[in-house]
């Protein structure tokens, strides 16, 4: 390990303990190296030179949901993210990084054309999938077991993705830009669909950013800072060349990335830096816009027939915690569905996707994510609403798993719903 | 250790056994953050399995070191000597709570926080609350005999500790005390085991008194001129037959502290604070709040907040609960020490602290429990400049010295550990260390358990 930063940042870390409190894996590893404060000891050893086994050390610090709570515990606000990602990042290139990822992170995911084939890919490989069986719901197969985790359902890959689904001229200029993600372009292109047609009824002209390459957090959490700095340089570059007034992040993780994470990749100084802070000024949640925009105000009165406290809110921890956006995504659903919204059981518990973490450990992700899914189901949800792609991802695949009628959506398939309401 | 011992622990704990580098690393430090690496972790699930350690021990000659959440601010968990770290974290369960008869029956690896809030959703009080029982475990409460805000009220770990079950230095399953309110048969082994700091057994089952929780809680900020002022206002606390659950006081060095960071408004010439809890009956408490305000405004107090919501109440404890967080900006390495006076005495300490730090050089922030005498003395360091690390360390010696010489103890509640070794026999003498050491060795024959602690050790205070 070499990143001189690491040094002051670590030096901050009073080993007093409180990470071990609030950390969502504590529980499942009962053990100090799950940790921060472990992973800081680690990290400084290595400085010191006192590693043994580099693959090690990089093993302990992808063993890491990054859901930030240490770290807006932690008494003196030690940058517990930075340091994992910073660690991660010299590590993987003393020791490399696994090839699946560097292929996803390196070609697919900062080419917009790259993705498309490959969910199209996905998509038509599904359909060929030996042994697939489809849940409940319809909306999932269940993985063979053996193959990606055992018990794991996968979403059905839509063939159209949503920004193929929009017409050539469509939505090609205007004042506020839509970032919809990979998530809810490829996997779940009614979410992007959703939050494209409600941000539209706010009478603002509305541009959905077709150059996406992915936001680069995949990559960058993953320690391939090169393939995280080409996205986000790339990102940033043509959304800027842009103009918009704003650009609405459906997604918390997309929007972290932008608002925060960027900065680290393309410090000051560095070429795409201004770029950066005029995406970053110009970056907003989802929920935010919605509650500066006045669409809401159009929304008519809910139906009478509606079960009071059925939809529930979870917390994304990148949204809710690091960028402290819970409250307007509560007030969003309020102001959307009234009182069928209410507060959730277990609403703050991070759902245990993690990104990378999901496919290198699923059998912990799924512990993670099946107790938050029943937390909630136990307190009376029915319908768990959120704003993060990652978390639609895993809390659809762990409803699948434990509780087929238990929906899961994002906050814009609701506030669509109630907008158009007939 | 010898790879005979490791395969032995091996055989016991299959993959409860870590022999890792990083997993040693990650068992190397406490809140010290001094580090020493031990030769192995092991995670035991039960009694048993500590005492297979302890018997394997014997027969190889390794120590065993135990840890729960590795808080300690004395280096109480840390391996000085190296052998087995052995962690408690995976006997985490309460195994009972009777509400009739008012007890717990815990684990040592329960955070102290979850028995709080566990006996307090069947509306009875686990009190002791030292400042890490959000993490720290039940079982190096014990070992530490943990105090906290609440001890002028409630007292300390001790206090809550009716029986034990510990596995001794022998490999022997002791189980000493009662399940009941009183018992005085026999030495008291228990309280013999309460602060011993994992040196004569290691606790794997407790037995904690509980009491009915308080209905209601007053808080109260009071804001003096000066230190003086202060430690009036206590003792007319005190004799206005009061008890507050909390007497907490902070000097000008630790409210400046603060201020540079939290900003808590305060009144023009605002040199010492204090802060009140008082609980009982929703009553009962505004009566004694009541006369702990008008103790303070007798006694000079330049103004005096009171709350007894949650939210008021949190914000007056903003300025006391800041401090810690706040002194790393200080000063890279803080020396914590956590003396005791007698309460009468704590204006004169005060007073002698500021006349040290002026006269040794170094920023010296000072807070603490007044209600107990208990101060915590930070000395705040670079770490990097031999000189200041020198003559911190002397100030340390002639903090001690004056807190014996007061009439006090040079812990309150952290422990003697390998911090406080050097001075362990200026303030128990020497026959109280040579009983210890007999103590020692009647527990402990052969030193297998958590050996450099307590009494002097070369190794540690190599470190």
């Amino acid at each position: 390990m070499r990143d001189a930063d690491l040094k002051e940042l670590t030096g901050l870390c009073a080993k007093c303990g409180t990470c071990r409190t609030v950390c969502t894996l504590y529980p499942e590893r009962k053990a100090e190296i799950a940790v921060a404060r472990g992973k800081i000891a680690l990290i400084e050893a290595a400085m010191r030179g006192e590693d043994g086994d580099a693959e090690a050390v990089q093993e302990a610090l992808t063993d890491c949901l990054l859901c930030g709570r240490c770290e807006r515990a932690c008494p003196n606000q030690v940058v517990v993210e930075e340091i994992v990602m910073k660690g991660r990042a010299d590590l993987a290139e003393e020791v490399g990084i696994p090839a699946w990822k560097r292929v996803l992170f390196g070609k697919v995911m900062p080419s917009p054309a790259a993705t498309g084939i490959a969910r199209k890919a996905a998509a038509a490989g599904q359909r060929l999938l030996p042994g697939k069986i489809p849940t409940a719901s319809g909306l999932h197969y269940r993985f063979p077991d053996g193959l990606g985790g055992k018990g794991r359902t996968v979403p059905k890959l839509p063939a159209v993705g949503f920004l193929d689904s929009l017409g050539k001229a469509e939505a090609a200029a205007g004042e506020v830009m839509l970032f919809v993600g990979c998530v809810f372009d490829h996997v779940f292109p009614e979410v992007g669909r959703a939050a494209y047609e409600t941000v539209k009824a706010s009478g603002k002209s509305v541009a959905v950013f077709r150059d996406a390459a992915c936001c680069g957090l995949p990559a960058m959490v993953s320690g391939d800072r090169r393939s995280a700095m080409e996205c986000a340089e790339a990102n940033v570059r043509r959304l800027r060349a842009a103009e918009p007034g704003a650009i609405v992040f459906p997604c918390g993780s997309c929007l972290l990335m932008f608002k925060r994470n960027v900065f680290s990749l393309l410090p000051k100084g560095s070429p795409g830096y201004d770029d950066a802070v005029y995406v970053a000024e110009r970056a907003v949640d989802y929920a935010s816009f919605l509650l500066s925009s006045g669409v809401l105000d159009r929304i008519p009165d809910p139906p009478p027939d509606q079960k009071v406290g059925e939809i529930g809110y979870h917390d994304p921890c990148h949204l809710s915690g690091t960028l402290g956006k819970g409250p307007e995504a509560r007030e969003v659903l309020s102001r959307a569905v009234g009182p069928a919204f209410a507060e959730m059981a277990g609403a703050d518990l991070c759902c245990g996707y993690g990104g990378t973490f999901n496919v290198r450990d699923y059998p912990t992700s799924a512990r993670i994510g099946g107790n938050k899914v029943t937390v909630a189901a136990r307190g009376g949800t029915k319908v768990i609403s959120t704003g993060c792609s990652g978390c639609v991802l895993q809390m659809r695949d762990m409803a699948a798993r434990t509780d087929p009628a238990l929906r899961v959506v994002h906050i814009a398939e609701l506030v669509h719903d109630a907008l158009f309401r007939k | 250790m010898h790879a005979e011992a490791l395969s032995a622990l091996g055989n016991l704990f299959g993959d409860r056994l870590r022999t890792s580098l990083e997993t040693r690393i990650c068992y190397s430090f406490d809140a010290t953050r001094k580090t020493f690496l031990p030769d192995a972790v092991v995670y035991p699930a039960n009694a048993e399995e500590v005492r297979q350690t302890v018997l394997l021990a014997n027969l190889h000659r390794f120590p065993v070191v135990p840890r729960g959440a590795g808080t300690g601010f004395s280096g109480g968990s840390l391996p000085v000597r190296g052998g087995v770290v052995l962690s408690t974290e995976r006997m985490d369960r309460i195994v009972s709570i009777d509400t009739e008869n008012l007890y717990a029956v815990v684990e040592p690896g329960v955070v102290t926080e979850t028995i709080k809030e566990e006996a307090r959703k069947r509306g009875l009080f686990y009190p002791p609350d030292p400042a890490s029982l959000k993490f720290s475990t039940i079982g190096g409460n014990i070992a530490e005999c943990a105090g906290g805000m609440s001890a002028v009220k409630y007292g300390v770990t001790r206090d809550y500790v009716l029986g034990l079950e510990a596995v001794l230095g022998t490999g022997e399953l002791l189980r000493t005390g009662v399940a009941t309110a009183k018992g005085v048969v026999g030495y008291d082994l228990t309280r013999m085991l309460v602060g011993s700091e994992g040196t004569l057994g290691i606790v794997t089952r407790a037995t904690l008194r509980l009491l009915p929780h308080p209905e209601a809680a007053v808080t109260l900020l009071a804001l003096f001129p000066t230190n003086r002022d202060a430690a009036a206002a206590v003792n007319a606390v005190v004799a206005s037959r009061v008890t507050p659950s909390a007497m907490e006081i902070m000097d000008r060095t630790a409210i400046d502290c603060v201020q540079a960071v939290a900003k808590v408004p305060l009144p023009e010439g605002t040199g010492s604070a204090l802060l009140f809890e008082a609980d009982g009956t929703t009553d009962s408490a505004a009566r004694e709040a009541d006369r702990i305000e008008d103790a303070c405004r007798a006694h000079g107090a330049l103004e005096v907040r009171r709350a007894s919501d949650a939210k008021g109440r949190d914000e007056l404890w903003k300025l006391r609960r800041s401090i810690s967080p706040t002194l790393l900006q200080i000063g890279a390495v803080k020396l914590n020490e956590d003396i005791v006076v007698p309460r009468s005495r704590l204006a004169d300490m005060f007073d002698f602290l500021s006349d040290l730090s002026g006269r040794s050089d170094v920023r010296i922030v000072n807070f603490g429990h007044a209600g107990d005498g208990n101060i915590h003395v930070n000395i705040m360091i670079s770490g990097a400049d031999k000189d200041e690390t020198r003559r911190a360390e002397e100030a340390v010696a002639a903090v001690f010295r004056k807190t014996v010489e007061m009439g006090g103890t040079i812990s309150g509640e952290h422990g003697v550990g390998i911090s406080k070794a050097p001075f362990l026999e200026m303030e128990v003498g020497p026959l109280g260390v040579a009983v210890m050491k007999r103590l020692k060795e009647c527990f402990d024959p052969n030193g297998i358990l958590n050996p450099g602690k307590i009494f002097l050790d070369e190794a540690a205070v190599r470190a």
